[in-house]
């Protein structure tokens, strides 16, 4: 999953957002369905094939309860099929409850490629821009938090090799826990003068500070921004005419095939399938490199 | 040229009577090498700091300190910052950013340097460290000579004239450290960098600095050419306690005092044995026959200790094995010590001994017993102890008299026998005198006597000590065996683990060594290295060809007055 | 983690299940009532179901729900029940919309603040079905009771209209209009 990451942090940003709050806020299958499998495909380019079955065993059953859950609250529909407690449980609530999970998985799905792509330096990159400070003040924070855990992991070893944590007793336990934390309170006053005298000595302080950052706008960058910024005014003006608006209750709408609809469906697909495609994209350039070396 | 100079300098900490350092010229010139040693608290961090004006301590100054001509008061902030660089002792606590490109443009981001630049000149400080294969990682997932190189490139980045170290290797191990010098030998190489470093690990620093330096209590006491200086510090004093420090060549040299040029380097060492003692390779089959006697001549009891008997064990069901069917034996009373390379597993296999860690499969079986059926904290009174890699995360209260009144507390002991306890140990340890500092404000040396004394609280009869030598200069190595020497003679058993090839030579009963998750020879030190070409103390590379069985500057020294008198 | 969020969803559903009772009736079971025949004896009621005030505030109303508003806006037209001993506005409402088959979805007595039954929807009119203000609302004889329709409990020959307001009762002549759907309170 090089390709797509690769982009700047921008466009990048841009594509998730425009993804999640069109996959969020508009109930229409075809939309859900794309964003759904999207991200399925994405998810999948990205993650490692042992983790594969351990994800079907969580969104499967996720998909069902979510799915269910609906027609147990929601009577509304004009189709019944039986009646609980004087309510009725409709064929509409149970599509409109397989729309939801739709949706919730398809987002989950999207989040999860988000926190993977959108990683600490990029979000960091744009958002230090603006507050250069805070960029710096968080990269110090993530470069701390693990060193912290370490340090804490050390010293609760030693401590526990002088018998301290081995009682089982519960209160025990806590107060050993607090007479490490204790420690490591020190310790990290002891570690921070440190650290800012090695940024002293690397002249912290002056005037004039600059922000480097790794990512630079390709003209690549800017085509893709420019794709998804079409894409996205296609879908949006789709929903705005009303075009794609689809309902659930009382009765199931049809799907509506006007011009700006096909149009809409077409645009958000491309969408949801574009990291997809920049990756076989790639892969085939390379294969073709390849062959001719 | 001249680069730096510093003049008359004299420097009190606020609240002391006794200034840290005193009267202090110095010299440096551009292009130089300069190395400066001295047992710990000796004022060699102070002079350091005081170097570089951004750091210097609060204080009572006199004197006067120029660079490149310019009096440090008057110099301009970012020429300071930029063009004298300073690499500080810890490789994880100076580490500013969570990314190693980050870190690495870090202070061209301070001086105002527009991006372009700063892409090219961190591409290019990258490529030259050979940073590029991991300049996208985390800085947390590097290890500890990475972090250390990255501290050492992003100094560089900014172009520095002088580079002023304050012991950078000592938390390293051996192979890292040794990268890292010859990185700096490099940089003042190629580039004509003038170095400032003070380091305990003289065997490798020595032969390429141009100037060394020896400082002693705040002042210095001789400087000049590596080569002078052992005649320097002889003319002060005979056996004057800066020698244990210094080169094991240098050593036997000044040792011996044959009139010729001071040697350096094992090669140089070896040439000057070769030269002065070459009639000397007498019969070996007589060292043979003193060899046997060695087996015997160490004291130990005849019950086992501590046994293991093939043990495995890993970290996470998906991870190799790290100890892979080790067996060891371990008698009472000895003192054991366990060798091997980076990330071996040798902490591991201590850690599986004390317990922290539980093997999957095998025996432990420690005083007789196995090591599964003490229960609850049993294994850890009046028992068994470990000491830490790092002592200081022995230490939970803010003064070390605190601490060991606290584990006191801990082991159920009447408040009205604390006091007399902590007396007696610290009368032994000889840390009387730090007992109400704060732990974090002691040397590595001082910590670890400070540590050792907590940790014998529960009066151990089985002490296990991790890399016990990291970060200790020459003096404190001398006191660390001591000490061990001392437990033992009380009984205790001692098992550790450490890259000091010198240190194990010189203090264990038994050397063993650690490879792919086994134990693979245990035996007496005489033996075990000298089967060893590379694994050995630099004394014995030196000596080998003549002595073979000759370990510490000490017992070359003997062989070769003994030959001398043969020969005459 | 992930297994925990599931366990957890699991339970929840389990739970409200439970609480909210598992009565399950066909189809048919449910619209199969017993509607007593009018004798000269019996206590009789009146009611009616109308939303024309819809018919005004077409564009309010989304455009799925047009076929579910009669081109008069009356549902129900009057129609005279027999008055049970007891009865409430609810049981009579409930036993007129199962005998003509109109949808009708309701909130327990037991899952709302009011401890009354609440008239969520009616045909597929819900409350904001037709703008912000808007949901069902009843009278007895021209008065808007101050309570929910389930303690309500009516006496021989009134008359219950079901209207459903755009605008929080205002449009349909309540006084009050301070509690959305006046049927609660």
């Amino acid at each position: 999953m090089k390709a797509f990451s690769d982009y700047h942090p921008l466009v990048l940003l841009v594509y998730f957002l425009s993804i999640l709050i069109v996959a969020m806020f508009v109930n229409n299958p075809v939309i859900g369905l794309f964003a759904l499998f999207g991200g399925i495909l994405f998810c999948i380019m990205l993650s490692k094939r042992s983790e594969a079955a351990g994800n079907l065993g969580f969104y499967i059953p996720l998909f069902f309860m979510v799915a269910i859950t609906n027609p147990l609250f929601s009577h509304n529909g004009v189709t019944p099929l039986f009646f609980l407690n004087g309510n009725p449980v409709t064929v509409e609530a149970f599509a409109y409850g397989v729309a939801i999970a739709v949706m919730v998985i398809g987002v989950m799905m999207w989040c999860k490629c988000y926190s993977a792509i959108m990683t600490s330096d990029k979000f960091l990159y744009l958002f230090g821009k603006a507050i250069p400070k805070l960029s710096l003040v968080l990269s110090m924070a993530l470069r701390f938090i693990p060193m912290f855990k370490r340090q804490m992991h050390k010293v609760s070893r030693a401590q526990r090799s002088m018998g301290l944590y081995s009682s089982k007793s519960f209160i025990d336990k806590i107060k050993s826990g607090m007479r490490v934390f204790m420690a490591m309170l020190s310790w990290s006053l002891e570690n921070s003068i440190e650290t800012s005298a090695s940024m002293k000595a690397r002249g912290y302080g002056l005037k004039g500070r600059t922000n480097f950052s790794l990512f630079r706008f390709y003209p690549r960058d800017g085509a893709l921004l420019s794709v998804c910024v079409v894409l996205l005014g296609v879908t949006v003006a789709g929903i705005i005419t009303g075009d794609t608006a689809f309902y659930y209750y009382p009765r199931i709408s049809e799907l509506t095939l006007t011009p700006l609809a096909v149009a809409v469906y077409a645009a958000f697909g491309i969408m949801s399938f574009l990291p997809f495609m920049i990756e076989v994209k790639e892969a085939l350039k390379w294969k073709y490199y390849i062959s001719k070396i | 040229m001249e680069i730096l100079h510093i003049e008359n300098l004299t420097f009190t900490y606020p609240k002391t009577k006794k200034p840290a350092i005193e009267n202090i010229d110095l010299s440096i010139n551009s292009g130089e090498f300069t190395v400066i040693c001295g047992q710990s608290g000796c004022g060699k961090t102070t002079l350091l700091k005081l170097m570089k004006k951004e750091l210097a301590p609060a204080g009572e100054k006199s004197g006067k300190i120029f660079y490149d001509g310019v009096l440090q008061e008057e110099l301009p902030d970012k020429k300071s910052a930029s063009e004298i660089g300073y690499v500080l002792q810890n490789p994880d606590s100076q580490i500013v950013t969570d990314k190693v490109w980050h870190e690495l443009a870090f202070g061209l981001e301070n001086l105002g340097i527009p991006t372009e630049v700063i892409r090219r000149r961190v591409g290019e400080m990258a490529s030259y460290f050979g940073i590029q294969d991991w300049f996208r990682k985390k800085t947390d997932e590097l290890s500890g000579g990475q972090k250390q190189l990255l501290n050492l490139a992003s100094v560089m980045v900014m172009q520095p004239r002088i580079l002023i170290l304050d012991e950078p290797t000592s938390r390293l191990d051996p192979i890292a450290a040794t990268d890292f010098i010859s990185t700096l030998q490099k940089l003042n190489r190629e580039l004509g960098l003038t170095v400032i470093i003070a380091e305990h690990r003289l065997e490798e620093v020595f032969p390429i600095a141009d100037k060394a330096v020896v400082m002693d209590s705040g002042r210095i006491i001789a400087s000049g050419a590596p080569r002078e200086i052992g005649d320097k510090l002889s003319e002060i004093n005979k056996e004057h306690p800066m020698f244990c420090g210094l080169p094991s060549a240098v050593r036997i040299y000044n040792a011996l005092g044959i009139e010729d040029s001071c040697p350096l380097t094992v090669r140089e060492g070896r040439a000057f044995l070769e030269k002065h003692f070459f009639n000397a390779a007498e019969s070996e089959k007589a060292e043979l026959t003193e060899i046997d006697k060695m087996t015997t001549e160490y004291e130990h009891s005849e019950t086992a200790a501590i046994e293991m008997k093939n043990v495995w064990f890993r970290y996470e069901k998906d991870l190799p094995d790290i100890l892979r069917g080790t067996s060891l034996k371990v008698y009472g009373g000895e003192i054991y010590c366990i060798l091997g390379g980076n990330g071996a597993g040798k902490t591991t296999a201590l850690n599986v001994i004390s317990g922290l860690d539980k093997a999957y499969r095998g025996k432990i079986i420690i005083n007789g017993k196995q090591i599964k059926d003490y229960k609850g904290n049993s294994l850890y009174r009046k028992l068994l102890a470990l000491l830490p890699q790092e002592p200081q995360t022995v230490f939970i209260k803010d003064s070390v008299r605190e601490d060991l009144a606290d584990m006191l507390e801990i082991l159920e002991i009447p408040k009205s026998e604390r006091e007399k306890k902590i007396d007696e140990i610290s009368k032994k340890l000889g840390i009387t005198e730090l007992l109400d500092k704060h732990p974090y404000d002691l040397s590595g040396g001082e910590q670890q006597k400070c540590a050792i004394a907590k940790i014998l609280m529960s009066e151990p009869r089985i002490l296990l000590l991790d890399e016990p030598t990291k970060g200790l200069d020459a003096f404190s190595k001398l006191t660390l065996r001591k000490l061990l020497r001392g437990l033992k003679q009380e009984g205790m058993t001692i098992i550790m683990v450490t890259h000091d090839v010198e240190f194990s030579g010189e203090t264990a009963d038994r050397c063993a060594l650690f490879f792919d998750g086994e134990i693979l020879s245990a035996d007496i030190p005489e033996r075990f290295f000298s089967e060893n070409n590379f694994y050995t103390t630099a004394a014995n590379r030196m000596a080998r060809g003549l002595w073979k069985y000759a370990l510490t500057c000490g017992q070359v020294v003997e062989k070769c007055q003994n030959s001398k008198g043969e020969a005459t | 983690m992930k297994k925990d969020i599931l366990a957890i969803l699991g339970i929840i559903l389990i739970i409200a299940v439970i609480i909210n009772g598992t009565e399950i009736q066909s189809v048919d079971e449910y619209y199969l009532t017993h509607i007593d025949d009018i004798t000269p004896e019996s206590e009789t009621v009146f009611i009616t179901i109308r939303c024309d005030t819809i018919l005004d505030n077409l564009d309010a109303l989304d455009d799925n729900l047009r076929e579910f508003v009669p081109p008069d806006g009356v549902i129900l037209p009057k129609t005279e029940y027999v008055l049970r001993n007891g009865d409430t506005v609810f049981d009579i409402l409930d036993r007129a919309v199962r005998y003509n088959k109109i949808q009708m979805e309701y909130q327990g007595a037991k899952l709302n603040s009011f401890g009354s039954v609440y008239i969520q929807g009616i045909n597929f009119l819900y409350e904001f079905s037709c703008g912000p203000l808007s949901g069902w609302m009843y009278r007895v004889d021209g008065e808007f009771p101050n309570y929910g329709c389930s303690k309500y409990e009516l006496k021989d020959g009134q008359s219950i209209e079901w209207i459903y307001t755009c605008d929080l009762g205002q449009d349909v002549g309540a006084e009050w209009f301070n509690n959305l759907g006046g049927q609660n309170k």
